[in-house]
Order: C-alpha cells, then structure tokens, then sequence
C-alpha cells in the first residue's frame, strides 16, 4: 500500500509575486487520526465477523481500506490555474 | 530517493531549511525523478518553483507532437500521471496532473458497491443512451487499460487559438 500525501500546498501569484501560501503539514493530520483508524477498522472488523456469521459476504473492512487506498492515490495531484486576462493572478494546488 | 524526502522533512522539521528551501528541493528531487512527468517541466518546476507551463503561459509550452510521440517512444513503463492542459490565447490557462492510480483506487471501490446500487447505476446510464454495465468495471483490466491509455492523447484547437490537450504519461 502506497503512502497518503504528507503536504498539501496552496499558492496565489499575483503580477509574478506570491500573494499567498500555505504548507499544510498532512502527516501531522494522518497521526492525528490514526486513533480513530484503529477504532473504525476494529469495528469493521467486527461487522464482518457478524456478516459471515448471519451468512453474508463481508466487505466492510474492505471498503474502509478501499477508501484508505483512494486517499493515497492523491498523492502526485496538481492543478494550476492561471489567469491572466484580467488580474494577472495564478493559483497552484499540489498534494505531496 | 525515499531517504533524500525524508532528510529534506527531516531538515524543515528541525528548522534548519525553510518551507521554500524545503520546496525547491523537493522539486529538485521531482526533476531528477523526471521521467514520468517530462524532464523539461519538472526542472523548470525546479528552477522557478512553477511548472514551464507557466513560466510563461505561452503556447509554446505545450508539447508539440514530435516531442509527445518522442516521450511515449522513449518510456515502456505504464503511465502514471493524467494531464489536461489548456492554453488559451489570453493567458488564461489552466494544468491538471491527476495520478493514475486515482483511477485504480476508484475502480476497485465499485467492486463494493451493492448490487441493487449497481443496477440503479446501469439504469440510469441507460436511459441516458450509455450502454454500459459498470460490473464490467474489472480491477484485473486496469493495468491494460492504464497501459492502453499511454496511446491516448486528446488534442482540441479552437478557432480563436484555445487548445485544450489531454494525454497520460
């Protein structure tokens, strides 16, 4: 399994000056909320063990990882917008 | 190139690089990675702290045709990256980088949706004129499809000289 972003960078340009930043640091984020991973993915785990004992397929924790798996695959995303017609002003998003 | 992240975090963290330092080396390391993303652009990522799309947000800067057949030739890896880039005659543009693997997290993901779900969903698709069953959707296919997608490039020029490109590399 591939490791979650660990930053998340916010940037505004404006006439070739940065107007505006922020670093968020992400991994503080992730440990933050590893608590409550551990807490969803036990109950998952119990829900599934419920599942197969009332004969049905289990897929609980499998989604909880699958939704894991999707928040790493951010990892990598940037999207750039500048404008230039009008304010001269340039916008940059990027996830580490 | 792991550790090489990791000492530049280790680094900031310890307040002995700045965020910018941190963010120029980070793109530095990108540009020595460059392979998947265009070597050009991540150096000039590198050097200015934007991608060469912006440095000037020139239409020049998208790639020409030579330079995307020469780039898919070159690398035999499945892409990676999806881009959409639009350049527009005013200077309005705007670059997209989406990692590929977004898509195969998505696609495994409908491998759990509920079957009544799913029906609703090809029901829907269908009076829409899509005939397409989205339990079709096989994770055992993506990596052809992902390979298949290395050939695809999408190319839109306008009149007024807009030009909108979407390719994976």
């Amino acid at each position: 399994m591939s490791m979650p972003p660990y930053w998340l960078s916010f940037r505004v340009v404006e006439q070739g000056r940065t107007k505006f930043r922020l670093w968020l640091p992400l991994f503080l984020l992730w440990l933050l909320l590893l608590p409550l991973l551990l807490i969803a993915l036990a109950l998952t785990l119990i829900a599934d063990l419920l599942s197969i004992l009332a004969c049905k397929k289990p897929g609980f924790t499998r989604f909880l990882l699958g939704v894991l798996n999707t928040i790493n695959a951010v990892k990598g995303t940037e999207v750039h917008v500048q404008d230039k017609s009008s304010k001269n002003q340039g916008v940059a998003f990027t996830l580490r | 190139m792991g550790d090489d992240r990791n000492r530049i975090l280790d680094l900031l963290a310890s307040g002995r690089i700045s965020t910018e330092e941190a963010t120029r080396l980070l793109d530095a390391l990108d540009a020595k990675a460059g392979k998947n993303d265009g070597d050009e652009e991540a150096a000039a990522t590198a050097k200015t702290g934007w991608p060469k799309f912006f440095a000037s947000g020139d239409k020049d800067d998208t790639k020409t045709d030579a330079d995307a057949k020469s780039d898919k030739a070159g690398s035999g890896a499945a892409p990676k990256y999806m881009y959409v880039k639009v350049v527009s005659q005013k200077g309005d543009n705007v670059n997209v980088k989406i990692p590929l693997g977004l898509l195969k997290a998505g696609i495994k993901l409908t491998a759990l949706i509920p079957k009544p779900a799913t029906e609703q969903i090809n029901k829907a698709m269908a009076e829409k004129g899509m005939d397409f069953d989205i339990n079709n959707l096989r994770p055992q296919d993506l990596e052809e499809l992902v390979e298949a997608m290395r050939e695809m490039e999408i190319e839109v020029d306008s009149n007024n000289g807009d030009t909108v490109r979407v390719y994976a590399a």
